[in-house]
């Protein structure tokens, strides 16, 4: 790890209460005593037999496939660099992992966004008792809990480029010919990355939501006071104060783009061609299409690659911002 | 109830953790991770118990969810089968059938109970994958139900059992050429009953096009011109998004040509040579085909047969490629009068000689080593799908004695379907098959949308295509 | 006046907000139950009218019929208790002590658990299955449900943290000082305290259980053990029998015990992540 200070980037605080209370207690999260690594053992034990045993011990195994070339056809493999040399000089690679970043950058900058102007929308609906609030966010909570293969349908239906296709016949009401939401490789790719968003915003708009009513209304006030109209305040009150919550947000939801397969697999199967072939769906295709456990796994590594640099960059973000 | 059991001792476990927490050395030993074991063992031991939830119905049901036969036969096997061919078929003249041959099976086998896994029709590679390591595994059911294109890797890494004391030679000659050229190894045994095929064809509106176009050009034409004079109307389509049939049902172009995807040992030859010719005249076809305005932009996204059902129903389409059973289905979703105006006819060649239909379908394998489970799961394939479901739900019979035999295939359409049939190809039973179906659906996509020209598109898949096959010796 | 002014316009932006997921979100949704009421003859055609001309409840019966989908439907509840209560489980004393303990590489285990997420579960399903073969794990809810709960867990311990963070020290402190060991004072002080937080996040990882799909599609060989979430599929029909609006009816019903928990308890969710079980 790079960076030495993790518990001090993930713990700022974010309201005035906590930062006092931060003031009065130099180390919060030190307990009274300091207590021995032994003494927090005991504590940690049954996450981690869990995890070893079901996570980590078959993840080290995937790396070890990675470094062979293991197929689900035979019980005999090499060892050797083979799959990597295979997977990533490949033509389709390259593209893969573009298409992948951009899939991932364009899922969590509009889930962020889209997540906290609901946030926001149903805070200020509920604090002034607004009709519609309640629907608002169930609607936008139903399309979270759904599985992947179903949104991924439904997307179909509603993106299909005949004319009687949903978003197709909405678009003839008001004299619009059809369009190819799926048919071509900007546009498919385009409508996936909807279909994730659609998929997404409910988790973000929770954790924002959650940021937002934790925001003591002194700083408002405060804001108020100095003369700050309701955009400044944004900016500088309620944005600020978010910016905790907003790096759980974006590691989770980045982690949780990055492994999207399921959806993919039902809205386009990967294409027109490998137009929307995001890298977990790759992966999925090289192990269960192709039967190669090895390439496979090469790919799993490049994925874990990717989202650790994503998360390593979020942390050195918000760390530089917290100097400011 | 016993599904109950290891829920209610995981929430015993809860129970304990809390009331003994006397000291905090006490969590670690009994926590989760450090618990279950005696649990999941007990909960392994048991999976009929575990998945016999839903079947709580009458003991003097023979057909029920999870099972044929009496819930206390004596024998028992377990079966694999895909949901469309069972009486849990999303539709109920399918699933009535099924359950009606059932029944029949069950009361003639009273000694018999057969434990059925139904998969879904959906995702059949994976579902494949996944009985394919099983059966490596020694997991795999006592019989099971395969997709003819991965039947030849079951065949290979000798899971199988063969059939020959079942099935009487005369039957086994009575396969179809390419059905059995798969099944039967080289040791002439049969390691698996390939029940049912389909073939695609061209069905096409008579009011649009009054005569059916039987060439690669006549098709373009007519079309492109319908297409033209109709608004709103789409000329003809044609499976081109990311999936299987996109390869399949295009492959018919390239095989007319007389076309092959792979050598005598099974390595692809697609890219090279004549092949290669074939294969880039294919692909140039499908782009003319978008280019002229015969198909639409969008069949690079048909991921479904159904879309063309549907397009029929809307009446915006003239003309697809569909497979046989849709013939049914038009008629089943379409008035009368509507479903008058629809014919079929062979898929046009590049020339009016050149032609060919690819042609798939099940199989059913035996994995148990058991004689009396192997003679019961024949016994089961011979009484109810060897003919018998053909019949039922109008899948073309492999066997050239059942087509001639069974009266349901002695008329229209199925006639014209059993004259197609002589054209014939099946996809090569090849492990590498997967792979190369997966990049030609690839450069499928490719040049539909542009992305690549003919040459470009079958370079890289071809490049691919032999890589894979090098993994894989 | 300008006040009024002011939460006018807060209201109309609000409205422009709810406008915009009325469509987004609702319009495929309400699109959804249409088609899950439609005959087959009507799925695809005339998709303006949302009621459609002959509404009709006959495929969910046909969903219900067999018994498949409760089927379904009871695997899931399974899978989905198990897997999140095990991982609140296995999360809460981790979480305790991440937030009271000063151990070394305190740092490290927090970010190296929720860096174990970032692995694909896609990958470590083969291992995981021949592994599970070996020692004859496999086909049991059990052992597939200690998946569940390795990969809800990096969640789980992150949200707990944070719910302990907010707890002031005082509370153990004078647990600490009656006579309680460590233990005694997370179990019989903190975690009353905290049952709003622990909830809060059981549902939220509950909610990504009930969605799983590689897990169970690769672990539960047997068709009939599957949740909903792999089930749902087989309503999809096959390329040669049509039933979108058959697997729409399922969808619909699949969604159902998600949207009603969460609908039941979201007052008390959000209440409880405000006080402190996001921030990390």
């Amino acid at each position: 790890m790079a960076a030495p200070d993790t518990r001090g980037r993930v713990r700022v605080p974010s309201a005035p209460g906590l930062a006092s209370r931060r003031r009065e207690q130099p180390a919060p999260s030190a307990a009274s005593g300091r207590v021995s690594y032994q003494g927090a053992t005991p504590w940690l034990i049954p996450l981690l037999v869990v995890v070893t045993l079901f996570y980590l011990w078959p993840a080290i195994q995937a790396l070890r496939f990675s470094f062979t070339d293991a197929s689900l056809l035979r019980d005999q493999f090499d060892y050797g660099l083979t799959s990597y040399q295979r997977v990533l000089p490949s033509p389709s690679f390259l593209f893969v992992v573009r298409i992948t970043l951009v899939f991932v950058l364009a899922s969590i900058f509009f889930q962020l966004s889209l997540g906290l102007g609901v946030a926001l929308a149903v805070q200020h609906g509920v604090r002034n008792r607004l009709p519609g609030t309640a629907i608002a966010r169930t609607l936008v909570l139903s399309s979270w809990v759904m599985p992947g293969v179903i949104i991924g349908i439904i997307w179909q239906i509603v993106l299909s480029g005949a004319s009687y296709g949903l978003a197709n016949s909405m678009l003839a009401t008001i004299g619009i010919s059809p369009v190819g939401f799926l048919s071509t490789t900007n546009m498919a790719l385009g409508s996936v990355i909807v279909a994730n968003i659609w998929r997404g915003t409910a988790f973000s708009m929770i954790l924002q939501y959650a940021g937002l009513q934790s925001i003591d209304p002194v700083l408002y006030e405060a804001a108020a006071v100095d003369g700050a109209s309701k955009w400044q305040s944004f900016w500088r009150v309620t944005l600020p104060s978010l910016r905790p919550i907003l790096m759980v947000n974006l590691v989770l939801i980045s982690i949780q783009t990055f492994n999207t397969f399921d959806m993919v697999l039902a809205l386009t199967g990967g294409g027109p061609g490998r137009a929307t072939e995001v890298l977990a769906l790759r992966t999925f295709n090289m192990i269960f299409r192709n039967f190669s456990l090895g390439q496979g796994s090469v790919l799993a590594v490049v994925m874990l690659a990717l989202s650790l640099s994503f998360a390593l960059l979020y942390v050195r973000l918000l760390r530089t911002e917290e100097r400011l | 109830m016993r599904v109950r059991h290891p829920l209610w001792a995981l929430m015993l476990a809860i129970a304990m953790l809390m009331a003994a927490c006397a000291t905090g050395e006490d969590l670690p030993e009994t926590a989760p991770g450090e618990e279950a074991p005696p649990e999941e063992t007990a909960a392994g031991e048991t999976p009929a118990d575990d998945t016999a939830a839903p079947d709580d119905a009458p003991a003097d049901d023979l057909v029920t969810l999870n099972r044929i036969g009496a819930a206390d036969a004596p024998n028992s096997f377990t079966m694999q089968i895909t949901q469309g061919h069972s009486h849990e078929a999303p539709t109920e003249d399918f699933a009535g059938a099924f359950r009606t041959l059932f029944q029949q099976w069950a009361e003639d086998n009273p000694d018999w109970r057969v434990d059925l896994e139904i998969i879904p029709a959906e995702a059949v590679t994976a579902h494949m994958a996944v009985l394919l390591e099983q059966s490596r595994a020694g997991r795999a059911p006592d019989c099971a139900e395969v997709d003819s294109f991965v039947i030849a890797q079951f065949i290979d890494v000798g899971v199988l059992q063969p059939l020959n004391d079942h099935f009487s030679q005369e039957e086994i000659d009575a396969l179809m050429p390419f059905v059995r050229d798969v099944v039967v190894d080289d040791e002439g045994s049969l390691r698996a009953y390939w029940w049912n095929t389909d073939l695609r064809v061209l069905y096409y509106r008579t009011d649009l096009m009054p005569e059916a176009p039987q060439t690669w050009d006549e098709l373009i034409e007519v079309a492109s011109s319908v297409a033209q004079e109709n608004p709103g109307t789409e000329g003809f389509l044609f499976n081109g998004g990311r999936w299987e049939a996109a390869t399949f049902d295009n492959l018919a172009h390239f095989w007319a040509q007389g076309g092959d995807l792979i050598d005598a040992d099974g390595r692809p030859i697609f890219g090279e040579g004549d092949n290669r010719e074939y294969m880039l005249s294919t692909l140039e076809f499908l782009r003319e085909l978008v280019d002229s305005g015969a198909a639409p932009e969008r069949v690079s996204t048909i991921l479904e047969y159904n879309e063309f059902n549907t397009a029929a129903q809307a009446g915006t389409v003239a003309s697809f490629l569909g497979g046989h059973w849709q013939h049914g289905q038009l008629q089943d979703i379409l008035s009368e009068e509507d479903f008058a105006l629809w014919d079929f006819d062979r898929i046009p060649g590049p020339t009016e000689d050149q032609r060919s239909t690819g042609t798939g379908g099940w199989t059913i394998g035996v994995f148990s080593e058991d004689p009396a489970i192997q003679e019961a799961c024949a016994d089961l394939i011979r009484s109810v799908y060897m003919g018998p479901a053909n019949e039922a739900v109008g899948q073309l019979p492999t066997s050239t004695i059942l087509f001639e035999e069974l009266p349901a295939f002695q008329e229209e359409p199925f006639l014209r379907f059993g004259d197609f049939l002589e054209e014939g190809r099946s996809r090569p039973g090849v492990p590498v098959y997967p792979s190369i179906s997966e990049q030609i659906q690839v450069a499928v996509g490719q040049v539909l949308t542009g992305e690549l020209t003919p040459e470009e598109a079958v370079d890289q898949s071809y490049q691919a295509s032999l890589d894979a096959y090098e993994d894989l010796q | 006046m300008t006040v009024k002014r002011r939460r006018w316009r807060g209201h109309a932006a609000t409205y422009a907000v709810f406008a915009f997921v009325a469509v987004f979100f609702g319009v495929p949704l309400l699109w959804l139950l249409s088609l899950s009421i439609r005959t087959p003859a009507e799925v695809f055609t005339a998709s303006l009218n949302f009621l459609p001309r002959e509404p009709t409840l006959h495929n969910y019966s046909a969903v219900l019929g067999s018994g498949r989908f409760q089927g379904y439907l009871f695997n899931s509840l399974r899978l989905t208790l198990i897997g999140a209560t095990g991982a609140m489980l296995a999360a809460a004393p981790a979480a305790f002590a991440a937030s009271r303990l000063d151990f070394r590489g305190r740092r490290f285990f927090l970010i190296g658990v929720l860096s174990l997420q970032m692995i694909s579960p896609l990958v470590i399903m083969i291992p995981l299955y021949r592994y599970f073969v070996t020692v004859g794990l496999l086909d049991s809810y059990i052992s597939t449900s200690f998946v569940y709960i390795a990969i809800l867990v990096p969640l789980a311990t992150w949200m707990l943290k944070g719910f302990f963070d907010g707890i002031p020290k005082e509370l153990d402190e004078a647990a600490l000082v009656d006579g309680c060991n460590r233990f005694q004072a997370f179990y019989r002080v903190i975690l009353p305290v905290s049952v709003p937080g622990v909830a809060a996040a059981f549902v939220l990882v509950a909610i990504l259980a009930w969605g799983e799909f590689i897990v169970p599609f690769i672990l539960l060989s047997r068709p009939a053990m599957q949740p909903v979430s792999v089930g749902i599929l087989s309503f999809q029909g096959t390329f040669a029998q049509t039933a979108t609006q058959i697997l729409a009816a399922g969808a619909v019903l699949a969604m159902i015990p998600a949207v009603a928990v969460f609908i039941a308890l979201q007052r008390f969710i959000i209440a409880a992540l405000t006080s402190g079980a996001v921030k990390g």
